[in-house]
């Protein structure tokens, strides 16, 4: 018995036994009459027997938390098949594009909707002139600004009696000397219509810049426009208008006069 | 795994566990600790051990790992190696034994401490807890072939050492 006890060691220490055979060593070592030339193996069996019976102390004993029992710990599924991943990765992709085409449909569609709004009311511009070139307006606003305003109305296609009579102001009572030359321009586009010669007509009393004088003067011997004789007479006999317009004014009397005298 | 499976497949490991980790800790009282923070570490995710092949070879991993970290850790006072090995059969063995068993299995204990980390945890697995070698394949994933040669080290490192420490001579 102690050759296989021999045999058992050796095949122990090449980690060649069983768990049979290391069972019986360790029960072997157990015993007390251990022959003398074995006893120095003892001590590693018997530790072992009795390490494999160590318990924890009766205090330990895994408590399960309480608290944690009822609650289903939320599950977080895998996606574990190739299809379902592929569908996923579809999808997002498909969502993906379907979005960006939405968004840019409704932007268009936005874009499109403005411009309709625009093409439909003309009076839009036109209003937008009037807040601009209002009389009690023309400190808050610059010349620029106003100057645009007046260029606005080359956008309207009609005459209309609100915008002359606004171009009309301007020009008359403008501070700024740019902004009526912009507003008689705008006028000029009108110049068939009754109203806005007479204005032109009656401008000429109002007018001092020399430069709006001439247009003026040259404006309306153009339309050979009797009527604006009496105008320039005064304008050629002033004596505070500039030489220049004076020269102007007579030039133009005679052209008129000349006209009319031939036909009466 | 529902309650009902965790209180079959894991409570019944905790004293395994203890005992793996009184093996590396060498303190009761840190032993139970570690082996209470691996229980509750799987039950927090018990969602996810059906995913596992064999919960108790995790469950095993998880303890090694614990207990390498408390090692690892600064923390950790140096305890008194208070290996409280039960009386072993007092009313056989005179006191005198008694006292000499009680040294012996603290200096194997001490000695087992000393191998290095690997050849421990195999000692333990397959001398204590009595694994197969499948069981131990599982637990380490090193291979059988492997595990033998750790095996055959650790016992003749662990004798060597110990023959050492009581003067035998050697091969006896």
């Amino acid at each position: 018995m102690n050759q296989d006890i021999d045999d058992l060691l050796n095949k122990y220490y090449e980690g060649e036994t069983t768990l049979e055979e290391e069972k019986y060593l360790r029960s072997f070592f157990q015993k007390d009459n251990i022959p003398a030339y074995l006893q120095s193996h003892a001590a590693q069996f018997r530790y072992f027997a009795d390490a494999g019976k160590e318990q924890p102390s009766t205090a330990f004993d895994f408590e399960i938390p309480q608290e944690t029992i009822g609650k289903k710990s939320v599950k977080i599924k895998a996606l574990t098949s190739w299809t379902l991943r592929i569908a996923a990765g579809l999808a997002l992709l498909v969502t993906g594009f379907a979005s960006g085409f939405i968004y840019s449909y409704k932007l268009e569609k936005n874009h499109n909707s403005e411009n309709s709004y625009i093409s439909k009311s003309e009076a839009e511009p036109f209003l937008k002139m009037r807040k601009v070139l209002a009389f009690d307006q023309s400190e808050n606003t610059s010349a620029s600004d106003r100057i645009q305003a007046v260029s606005q109305s080359y956008e309207l296609s009609g005459a209309d009696a609100e915008i002359t009579e606004l171009l009309v102001n301007v020009l008359n009572f403008d501070v700024n000397v740019n902004v009526r030359l912009a507003a008689f321009q705008a006028l000029l586009r009108f110049e068939n219509e009754d109203g806005v010669r007479q204005a032109l007509i009656q401008s000429l009393s109002i007018q001092t810049d020399p430069n709006l004088q001439i247009r003026l003067i040259e404006a309306l011997v153009r339309m050979k426009e009797k009527r604006a004789v009496d105008q320039i007479q005064r304008i050629a006999k002033n004596q505070e208008v500039m030489d220049i317009v004076r020269a102007k004014a007579e030039e133009g009397l005679s052209f008129l006069n000349q006209k009319k005298n031939p036909a009466s | 795994m529902d309650l009902q499976a965790f209180k079959q497949h894991i409570v019944p490991v905790q004293a395994r566990l203890f005992r793996l980790a009184q093996m590396f800790l060498r303190n009761r009282e840190e032993a139970e600790d570690a082996t209470q923070n691996v229980l509750l570490k799987l039950w927090t995710n018990r969602q996810k051990l059906d995913s596992y092949q064999s919960v108790e070879a995790l469950a095993v991993q998880m303890t090694r790992n614990e207990c390498l970290d408390r090692i690892k850790s600064h923390s950790r006072k140096k305890m008194a190696h208070d290996f409280d090995m039960k009386e072993v059969k007092a009313n056989q063995i005179s006191p005198y034994k008694q006292v000499e068993n009680a040294d012996n299995a603290s200096l194997i204990g001490k000695l087992i401490g000393e191998l290095p980390e690997q050849q421990k945890l195999v000692l333990h697995l397959r001398d204590v807890e009595e694994y197969s070698f499948q069981e131990i394949e599982k637990v380490t994933g090193l291979s059988a072939a492997n595990i033998r040669v750790i095996l055959s080290r650790a016992r003749q490192r662990l004798r060597e050492n110990y023959l050492k420490d009581n003067d035998y001579e050697p091969g006896y």
